[in-house]
C-alpha cells in the first residue's frame, strides 16, 4: 500500500496567484489618514488627552444648558436684571469653548499626531509609501486629513453638538436666535482646527522624534501666547498678532458678535479677554501661521522625495 | 523588455554613484549583481522614479520611470533593504496597508494579504506588531508588501542579507518559485554570487557606479570560454615559456605536472598542441575550463582571479587501493 505524501512545513504551500484590481484604484489619503489614527488609538495617552477635551466640552455643555434653563424660566418671571448680562450670553458659551478647546486640541494633537511625519522619516518609512502608486500630494493629504480628524473630534464635532443642544432647549424666542448662530460658530470651530492641523503637521515634517515635535509644539504654543500678552498689556498692540489663540479668539467674537462680557466673566481673573483691534489682521496671522506649516510640509517632502 | 537604461547619471555631493549607466536587460529573473557600493539601490531608486537621475534615461516594463513615477510603482512591487516599519502595525496589517496604499480596497487588502503571507511562510505570529518580529521574519513580510497588489515586476534590494542560512535558502526558494509559478519578474539586488546563480536566468553586473555587464548567466560564462586546463605527462617547464612567447597566460595549475593557460584573444587549443609539438612534450590532458560565477563575476568587475594553484588540500586525492 503506497504511504501517503508527507506535508512539509514549507513555504509557497499555497503558490502565487495574480490577482486583478477591482474597480478603480483607492486614493491613498484615507487610508492613511485611518491607519495613523487606529495606531494612536492603541496608546494610553491617546485617550487621556481625549478624555481632557471631553472634560472641557462636558464643562461648556453644563455651562450652555444651565445658562439656557435658567434663561428659559426666568423669562417669564419680571427679574430685574437681564439673565444673559449675568451669566453670559450663549455665544459667549460658544466663544469661550472654541478659545479653551483651542489649547486642550493643542495637547490632543500634538500628542496624538506629532509624528505622523516625524517618525515616517525616523523610521525610514516614507520609502514605504513613495515606492507605492503614493504622489507627494496624496501623501500630504493623508497626513494632514489624520492630524485633522484629531481637532475635528474634539472642536468641531463638539461645537456642533453643543449648537444642536442649545437649540434644541432655548425657549422659542431664543432658539431662532441661536438657530444663525450654528455656522459662524462651526466656521470659528473649523478655522481653528485648520490652524492647529497645518502648524503640527508643518513642525512635525521638521522634526524626527514624535514626543519632541510634541512637546516643542505645546511649548511654543504656550510661550507665544505668554510673551504675545505680556507685550500687549505693555502697550505693544502689535504682539497680540504672533498668538494664535488670540488671532483665533478675535476672529471668533467677530463671528459670533460677543459683546461686553457678562459678570460672571467679568469675575474671573482672565487677563485675556480683550481680542485684538483689527479683526482682518487677525485672520491674515492666522493665514500666515497654517501656511507656514504648509510651507515646512511642503519643503520638508521635497528634500526628502526627489518624484 | 523588462529594464532598459540610457546613460544613466547620479551624483550624491561629491560621489558619483551612478556614472553613465547604460544596458538592457530582460527575463524572469535578474540579479543585480556588484559589490557594496556599486550602486545597485540607487539604480533600483531610479527605476522606481524615487530618484531622479541627473541624466539619462530609465524605461521599466516599457514606462519611462524619470517621467511617470507614479505609473511605474503601480506595477512594481519593491521591498527595501532598510527597516522601513509602521510600528504598531501587524504583519498582517502591514502587508493590507501597503495593498490600500496600492490601490486596493480595505477587505480586498486583507484577503490578499493572507494569501501573500500564506505564501511567505509567516503563520499565526502575522498578527503580533511587526517590531516584535525577527530579521527574517520582517524580510517575510516586505517580501509580501511588495507582492500584494500583484506587481509584474518586484525588486528585492539586498532579501537575504542578515538572514540565517535556513530563513536564506527559504527566501531564495520563493524567487524561483515566482520566477516558475506565474509570479511577477523578480530584480534581485545582492553581492552574493550564489543567491543569483540559484535563482536567476539574467544578471546585470555592477561596479563603482557603471554596468559591467548585462545578460542572460549562460552568455557570462561564455566569456570565459578561452581558459583550459593543460596535463602534461611530466612537468613541462617549456612548454610553459613557450605559450607564454605565444601570448598566452599560463600558470601553475593544481599538480605539478598541470597549467591553467588563458589563450590569447581569437586563439583556439590547437595553439596548445602546436606548443606541445614544437617543445616535444606530451600533452595528456586538455580540458576547457568550467567557468564558475565567481571567477566571471570577477573578471566583469576587472578583478580577475589571478590564475593561481590551489592548495595542496584541494588536489585530487589518489584512489585507494582496495584492502584485503
Amino acid at each position: 500500500m503506497a504511504e501517503p505524501p508527507v506535508l512539509e512545513d514549507r513555504i509557497h504551500a499555497v503558490g502565487y496567484r495574480g490577482h486583478t484590481l477591482r474597480g478603480r484604484p483607492r486614493r491613498a489619503p484615507w487610508p492613511m489618514a485611518r491607519t495613523a489614527l487606529v495606531l494612536a488609538w492603541r496608546n494610553r495617552s491617546t485617550k487621556f488627552a481625549l478624555l481632557m477635551c471631553l472634560a472641557v466640552v462636558g464643562i461648556a455643555g453644563v455651562a450652555l444648558v444651565g445658562q439656557l434653563l435658567f434663561q428659559r424660566f426666568t423669562s417669564s418671571g419680571g427679574l430685574p436684571m437681564d439673565p444673559a448680562s449675568v451669566v453670559g450670553s450663549a455665544q459667549e458659551v460658544f466663544a469661550g469653548f472654541v478659545r479653551a478647546q483651542f489649547y486642550t486640541s493643542a495637547i490632543a494633537i500634538a500628542v496624538i499626531a506629532g509624528g505622523c511625519v516625524a517618525e515616517d522619516r525616523a523610521a525610514g518609512a516614507l520609502e514605504l509609501y513613495f515606492a507605492r502608486p503614493v504622489s507627494r500630494l496624496d501623501y500630504a493629504l493623508g497626513k494632514l486629513l489624520g492630524a485633522g480628524l484629531v481637532p475635528t473630534a474634539t472642536l468641531v464635532a463638539p461645537t456642533l453638538l453643543l449648537w444642536l443642544v442649545a437649540v434644541g432647549i432655548s425657549p422659542p424666542a431664543l432658539g431662532a436666535q441661536l438657530w444663525w448662530l450654528g455656522v459662524p460658530a462651526l466656521a470659528a470651530a473649523a478655522l481653528g482646527a485648520f490652524v492647529l492641523t497645518t502648524t503640527l503637521v508643518g513642525a512635525s515634517a521638521m522634526g524626527q522624534k514624535s514626543r519632541t515635535v510634541s512637546v516643542a509644539f505645546v511649548a511654543t504654543m504656550l510661550v507665544l501666547t505668554g510673551v504675545g500678552e505680556g507685550l500687549v498689556e505693555a502697550g505693544q498692540s502689535w504682539a497680540g498678532y504672533l498668538v494664535p489663540e488670540r488671532d483665533l479668539r478675535t476672529v471668533v467674537d467677530a463671528l459670533l458678535e460677543v459683546g461686553r462680557p457678562s459678570i460672571a466673566a467679568q469675575l474671573v481673573p482672565n487677563r485675556g479677554v480683550l481680542p485684538n483691534e483689527d479683526v482682518a489682521a487677525s485672520l491674515l496671522g492666522l493665514i500666515a501661521f497654517a501656511g507656514a506649516g504648509l510651507v515646512a510640509l511642503t519643503w520638508r517632502l521635497r528634500q526628502d522625495v526627489e518624484s | 523588455m523588462l529594464l532598459s537604461f540610457q546613460g544613466i547619471r547620479k551624483q550624491f555631493g561629491n560621489t558619483m554613484a551612478l556614472a553613465d549607466v547604460t544596458g538592457v536587460v530582460d527575463g524572469r529573473a535578474v540579479g543585480l549583481l556588484g559589490p557594496n557600493g556599486a550602486g545597485k539601490t540607487t539604480l533600483m531608486k531610479v527605476c522606481l522614479g524615487l530618484i531622479r537621475p541627473d541624466a539619462g534615461q530609465a524605461t521599466v516594463l516599457g514606462v519611462d520611470a524619470v517621467a511617470n513615477p507614479v505609473a511605474v510603482r503601480a506595477r512594481l512591487g519593491y521591498a527595501a533593504e532598510g527597516p522601513g516599519r509602521l510600528p504598531g502595525l501587524s504583519g498582517l496589517e502591514s502587508v493590507a496597508y501597503a495593498g490600500e496604499l496600492c490601490g486596493m480596497r480595505r477587505r480586498e487588502s486583507l484577503l490578499r494579504g493572507h494569501d501573500m503571507l500564506d505564501l511567505v511562510g509567516l503563520d499565526e505570529s502575522r498578527y503580533r506588531p511587526v517590531e516584535t518580529y525577527s530579521t527574517g521574519m520582517f524580510q517575510r513580510v516586505k517580501v509580501a508588501m511588495a507582492l500584494v497588489h500583484a506587481p509584474d515586476l518586484v525588486l528585492l534590494d539586498e532579501p537575504t542579507s542578515g538572514l540565517d542560512p535556513e530563513s536564506r535558502d527559504e527566501l531564495l526558494d520563493l524567487v524561483v518559485h515566482l520566477r516558475d509559478h506565474g509570479g511577477p519578474a523578480v530584480l534581485l539586488s545582492t553581492h552574493l554570487l550564489h543567491d543569483v546563480e540559484r535563482t536567476c536566468d539574467a544578471v546585470m553586473i555592477m561596479q563603482n557606479g557603471a554596468v559591467r555587464f548585462a545578460g542572460p548567466l549562460s552568455d557570462l560564462r561564455v566569456q570565459r570560454a578561452s581558459e583550459f586546463d593543460v596535463r602534461t605527462a611530466v612537468p613541462a617547464p617549456a612548454l610553459r615559456a613557450r605559450l607564454q612567447a605565444l601570448d598566452a597566460e599560463v600558470t601553475p595549475g593544481g599538480r605539478p605536472d598541470q597549467l591553467r593557460v588563458r589563450l590569447p584573444a581569437g586563439a583556439g587549443p590547437d595553439l596548445v598542441w602546436q606548443a606541445a609539438a614544437s617543445t616535444g612534450d606530451a600533452v595528456v590532458h586538455l580540458q576547457a575550463r568550467a567557468a564558475s560565477l565567481e571567477d566571471a563575476f570577477l573578471e566583469a568587475i576587472g578583478g580577475r582571479p589571478a590564475l593561481v594553484a590551489p592548495p595542496p588540500s584541494a588536489w585530487p586525492r589518489p584512489a585507494e587501493p582496495p584492502r584485503g
